[in-house]
């Protein structure tokens, strides 16, 4: 069951804890014995993202735009203080699955309570090391399908989390871009088949249903590298009128700036599925709001529930981010329909 | 109950008032207090639940309009879009209203406008692409029919992707051609809702649907778990329609807390709206306020406690006070006054006492003044009564005196008288030398007979002369009473029969027995009372009859000697026991005599505390009755046995006659003592010089010196063992007496010597106890002292008790040196003053012993001066220890 300390309780741990330290090597022991529930707990989190990635940081002080400012955020409020009963430990993968292996047994060395993963490959890394260390992921667009969990509203293992995007959402993509750029003849899907979901698939189906319903040709852009975006995204700055749509992709948001920059370059519209997109340029974002929604569980889970008895969380708000001053500058007018819908609309 | 009350008052334990107050006040406070609180408690207890529960059911109620208004609000605003009128809006159109519906409800996730036929024409969503003319005919869809049937359809709720819960709302357009518009509602809108509804400080809402599965709920975890809720017996009874219970319900919530719940129904969507409240949370104003009534109560006990303490004491102090007062008036202290300061009754009450011991003292003053005034007039009459009592003594001592003097003439003439008779008889004896005629031997008998007449008529006067002067003292010892009325009757026999009288002796047989006494006055009291009735008889005869009466402590002796004489005149009975008085004066002349007979016999009788009366008729007779008391004799007497003595004692016997010293010697023999013998009184002085002799017995007539001489040389030989010496005569005049004194002679053993006299003389080794003699006589006179009492009172009595003590020691060692050193002038004054202070306190003998003193002081020897001073001594000893006995015992 949930137990609740009070947050008043977080002071006078903090006294016992200097106690503690005087007690030096045998406080150890002490610790071991019987001093459980003040015990430095050990919250680790694993990225795809660069740990200078402005997205790492994390502001003490405000309700978060990020998700690990968030966390610590919501913790506070849970009466979890970093560094007085928590620790808080991150790892990145830095998109690479060689650097990924080294992270996860780093994390797992920690002996952790819990580990917030922020994409499904560094997910499906973390829980192919450990079956007994909670897991709570923050993005997964198909856990079922990528065999996370069993069902959405039990989970069962060691693992929970949040979906993101549903399938459907290729069409939802598809069709606001095309009300963007109406003359479009073809759409361009970049994506890396090795970060995103069913290599594409997932929301292909939708995207490709849709733009059969339009006449619009649908060209799959997959990328593996870097290095490859300046090329996929340059293909369609020629006739006939192209669009791109970004799918949700952790790839694509480590290499968010450079594909932003090439969009800007040759003056292709693009939709993205994250407002991070948004935030380094980009023309357009729709998507599932980023609650702060991870730190209710990792709570939870740190006064003990069971992490597979956590149902999965689906997104309950979406929002669509449109900047007209990129419109302008590649020349689009933004419909009524879009205004009418848009949440945010930056000049 | 109120008598032991009363007595519980009377014994006034302290305090016992005090505590009654204190209990009852107390008491009293706390009843009412309790009472009180009590049902403030329970009524407010009561009340409060009530308030809780109808608070809580406001809550649910809110909550549940909060919810409604929620969705009436979502419903409204498709309504307004189904309601548009179909030629404002193309598809487009439609489209863009929908869209900014959207944008107005984050709840609303998808909106369908279908037309009149159920036929898609826009459809909106957030998820996946708009689609505008489908035309997909959904006209069987529940929604569609739902809307149709009634103006809003509340589908049930469904969960999308398992966890989210989502419901189906739809409603109808106006005119003929109605529109249905169709919109899906995310539910987890209402969770913001609900986990803003503030239930108490730790309580929550939750919502549940109408198939029991909870909806909404402020905890993520149970809302998302769709729990099912139908189990539980209060949401069964709620979904069944039953109304909540009007105190709430009290149940454990799904952490297992106890909480009042209640709920209230969404309207419209038939949903239910839990409201819990944990009962420590719900009832804690009410455990608050009982703590505070507690509280409150206690603090009102303690000044309830203080309060009476208060009240109990002002109400019981001036009690005690007045307690205290009355009690203190009651024991004589008058001056007190009562300061009670109350203001009230008991001040007043106060006063009164006050008043009264006022009242009280100004009594008290008068009576002491009025007792005052009535002491002094009794000791005025009292002085008066004591200045006729001296001057009356004084006329009695000078009678006294004056009669001393006619006995001391007597003695004297008579004693004077004897010596030349004695030569008048001898020379009438020698005068008959045989050759006389017959008329001188006629007249020689008749002369000689009248001078022996004479020396008979002086003799009765010198005896009469000792018992006047109160010289005349007993000799007592053990003799036997028949062998001496038969004596007396022997020897006066013959005169009756030589008168031709009758003389009877009818001695009866309790006579036959040894008693103690003095034989010898006894046996003169008869042969007075004989010789009388012989002398007064002329014809006829003499009885004489003798009876011992056994008493307890001695013999009573009752004789009667009647005679057939010439009787005596009643007036005549008693004067004929006075001096020189005869019957008539010519009685006198016919039957001689000195009239002295009946006078000293009637004072031996008193001498020996006996009585003697007479019966007579003249004519017929007299009868005189001679009652004595005697002493028991010693066992053995009757017997003839001696006792054996105390212890040998070496006795010196002095005798010029030889005959006297082996009849002594033989006595003392016999008497088991060790006998010298002297036979006159230089021998004794030398014998009594180199041998030491316990008693020595002085005959006083021997030729070369008297025994009195030498008694004194004896005495003055300073032997370290004076020994006792006792004088051997038939001479026991007062001169002689007096000069024994003087040579410190004690005891006098009259010739001849009786075995029993000698015997008592020697072994009587203390001079006479006084104290006890005189302890026998009545020392005071109780009448006297208790009149004294009376008058006086006891404490002045008391008083005069220790003066008299005090002086009478001063005054009796006064006169003890004053005797020692011969100041007669000294004893008489002290005597005087003894006298008077004995006298104030009834101690009668010792005054009139005072008296006596006083007056022969100035003719008293020395010896006799120290004599009179050990007598006085002993009685002033006996005197104030008598009055000591009789203070104690009366006090």
């Amino acid at each position: 069951m949930t137990e609740r300390p009070a947050p008043a309780r977080v002071v006078p741990a903090v006294a016992r804890r200097d106690l503690l330290r005087l007690a030096g090597a045998t406080a150890a022991g002490w610790l071991v014995l019987g001093a459980t529930p003040d015990r430095m707990r050990i919250v680790a989190t694993l990225t795809a993202l660069p740990l200078d990635d402005e997205l790492t940081k994390r502001s003490m002080t405000e309700a978060a735009t990020t998700r690990l400012g968030g966390l610590i955020a919501g913790l506070r409020q849970r009466g979890w203080v970093e560094g007085v009963n928590f620790r808080f430990e991150i790892r990145s993968s830095f998109g690479g699955p060689d650097r990924l292996k080294t992270a996860v047994q780093e994390l797992i060395d920690l002996k952790p309570d819990v580990i917030l993963t922020g994409s499904t490959v560094e997910t499906a890394a973390v829980l192919a090391a450990t079956k007994a260390i909670p897991i709570v992921f923050a993005t997964s667009n198909d856990p079922v399908g990528n065999g996370f969990v069993e069902s959405l509203a039990r989970p069962g293992g060691n693992v929970t989390g949040f979906t993101s995007s549903t399938a459907e959402m290729g069409s939802k993509w598809f069709q606001l871009i095309k009300e963007a750029v109406p003359d479009m003849a073809r759409v361009g899907v970049l994506f890396n088949p090795a970060s995103t979901p069913r290599a594409g698939r997932f929301f292909l189906d939708s995207l490709e249903q849709e733009a059969a319903t339009t006449g619009v040709d649908v060209v799959l852009a997959p990328i593996g590298k870097a290095a490859e975006i300046d090329g996929a995204i340059s293909r369609f700055c020629e006739p006939p009128k192209a669009a791109m749509i970004s799918l949700v992709d952790s790839f694509l948001v480590v290499n968010r700036q450079a594909i932003v920059a090439a969009t800007a370059k040759y003056r292709v519209p693009m939709i993205y599925p994250f407002h991070y997109f948004m935030d380094a340029g980009g023309l357009m974002s729709y998507g599932p709001t980023l609650e702060v929604r991870s730190a209710d569980y990792v709570d939870l889970i740190l006064r003990g529930t069971k992490a597979g008895d956590l149902p999965v969380q689906s997104p309950r708000k979406y929002e669509l981010l449109i900047n007209r001053t990129v419109a302008r500058s590649l020349g689009l007018t933004i419909p009524f329909t879009l205004l009418a819908r848009a949440d945010e609309i930056r000049e | 109950m109120n008598e032991q009350a009363d007595q519980g008052h009377l014994r006034t334990p302290p305090g016992r008032l005090f505590r009654k107050y204190l209990y009852s006040i107390v008491a009293l406070a706390f009843a009412a207090l309790a009472i009180t609180t009590g049902f403030d408690v329970w009524f407010s207890y009561r009340e409060q639940k009530q308030l809780l529960a109808a608070i809580q059911r406001e809550q649910a109620a809110s909550a549940a309009i909060q919810i409604g208004q929620f969705v009436g609000q979502i419903e409204n605003q498709i309504r307004w879009l189904s309601r548009l009128p179909p030629e404002l809006s193309t598809n487009e159109d439609d489209r863009l209203n929908a869209i900014r519906l959207l944008r107005l409800s984050p709840a609303i996730a998808e909106i369908a406008e279908l037309d009149a036929q159920g036929r898609e024409q826009v459809r909106v969503s957030r998820r996946v692409a708009d689609r505008v003319g489908s035309k997909t005919d959904l006209s069987t869809s529940p929604a569609f029919r739902g809307a149709n049937e009634s103006r809003a359809y509340y589908g049930p709720v469904y969960f999308f992707g398992d966890t989210e819960p989502f419901m189906t709302l739809a409603t109808r357009g106006t005119g003929r051609q109605p529109n249905v518009v169709v919109a899906e509602v995310n539910l987890r809108f209402i969770w913001d809702l609900v986990a803003g509804i503030r239930v108490g400080n730790t309580g929550k809402a939750y919502v549940v649907d109408r198939t029991g599965v909870l909806i909404a709920h402020p905890d993520l975890w149970p809302a998302l778990r769709r729990s099912d809720l139908t189990g539980h017996a209060d949401v069964r009874a709620a979904l069944d329609g039953v109304g909540p219970p009007s105190g709430g319900l009290v149940r454990e919530d799904l952490s297992g807390q106890r909480v009042l719940s209640t709920y209230a129904t969404v309207p419209s969507l038939g949903w239910l709206v839990f409201v819990e409240l944990p009962l420590s949370e719900a009832y804690a104003p009410i455990y608050a306020s009982i703590g505070r009534s507690t509280f409150l109560l206690v603090a009102l006990l303690a000044i309830a406690v203080l309060v009476s303490l208060w009240l109990s004491r002002r109400m019981t102090v001036p009690i005690q006070i007045l307690t205290q007062g009355a009690r203190r008036i009651g024991s004589g202290d008058l001056g007190l006054r009562l300061a009670i300061r109350t203001g009230d009754e008991l001040e007043a009450l106060g006063d009164q006492f006050n008043r009264m011991a006022a009242h009280l003292r100004d009594s008290y003053a008068t009576l002491e003044g009025k007792v005052i005034e009535r002491t002094s007039e009794l000791e005025k009459a009292r002085d008066q009564a004591l200045a006729e009592h001296d001057a009356a003594e004084r006329a009695r001592s000078i009678a006294v005196q004056a009669n001393e003097t006619k006995s001391r003439f007597l003695a004297v003439v008579s004693h004077e008288l004897r010596t030349p008779l004695n030569g008048v008889m001898g020379v009438l004896q020698l005068l008959d030398d045989g050759n006389l005629s017959e008329v001188q031997r006629r007249h020689l008998a008749t002369a000689a007979a009248s001078g022996e007449t004479l020396i008979a008529l002086v003799d009765a006067i010198l005896e009469y002369a000792r018992l006047e002067a109160s010289t005349e003292a007993l000799e007592t010892r053990d003799f036997r009473l028949d062998q001496l009325i038969e004596a007396a009757a022997d020897l006066m026999r013959p005169q009756a029969f030589d008168k031709g009288l009758t003389f009877d002796l009818a001695s009866d047989a309790t006579v036959n027995i040894a008693v103690h006494g003095d034989p010898v006055r006894l046996n003169r009291i008869l042969l007075n009372l004989i010789g009388n009735a012989i002398k007064f008889t002329p014809r006829g005869g003499i009885a004489l009859t003798a009876a011992a009466e056994q008493l307890d402590k001695h013999v009573l002796l009752h004789i009667t000697v009647r005679d057939t004489g010439i009787g005596i005149a009643p007036d005549m009975h008693e004067r004929i026991f006075e001096d020189f008085v005869q019957a008539d004066d010519s009685i006198a002349r016919r039957f001689g005599g000195t009239g002295l007979g009946l006078a000293i016999a009637r004072r031996l009788t008193r001498l020996m505390r006996g009585e003697l009366t007479v019966k007579s008729t003249p004519g017929a007779g007299s009868t005189f009755t001679l009652d004595v008391p005697l002493g028991r004799a010693a066992s053995g007497i009757a017997q003839g046995a001696l006792p054996p003595p105390s212890r040998q004692l070496n006795v010196l016997l002095v005798d010029d006659d030889p005959v006297n010293c082996e009849v002594g010697e033989a006595i003392l023999n016999r008497l088991g003592h060790h006998p010298t013998i002297a036979r006159n009184g230089a021998s004794a002085i030398e014998l009594a010089r180199d041998q030491a002799f316990d008693v020595i017995l002085m005959d006083l007539h021997m030729p070369d010196m008297d025994g009195v001489e030498a008694a004194s040389r004896i005495g003055k030989l300073g032997l370290p063992k004076r020994p006792r010496i006792i004088a051997v005569t038939a001479d026991v005049s007062t001169l002689a007496r007096e000069r024994l004194a003087g040579a410190g002679i004690a005891k006098v053993v009259s010739k001849p010597i009786l075995i029993n006299a000698l015997r008592e003389a020697i072994e009587d080794t203390q001079d006479e106890p006084a104290a006890a003699q005189l302890a026998a006589g009545a020392l005071i006179d109780r009448h006297f002292l208790d009149d004294q009492k009376e008058l006086l009172g006891a404490a002045q009595i008391a008083k005069l008790h220790h003066l008299l003590q005090e002086t009478s020691d001063r005054l009796i060692e006064d006169i003890t040196k004053a005797a020692a050193a011969g100041d007669r002038k000294q004893l008489a004054r002290s005597a005087h003053q003894l006298g008077s202070a004995a006298g104030a306190l009834g101690l009668v003998r010792l005054f009139e012993r005072c008296r006596e003193v006083e007056l022969a002081a100035p003719s008293m020897s020395p010896p006799e001066c120290q004599s009179a001073a050990r007598d006085l001594a002993a009685l002033q000893k006996a005197s104030i220890s008598a009055l000591d006995d009789l203070l104690a015992s009366a006090g």
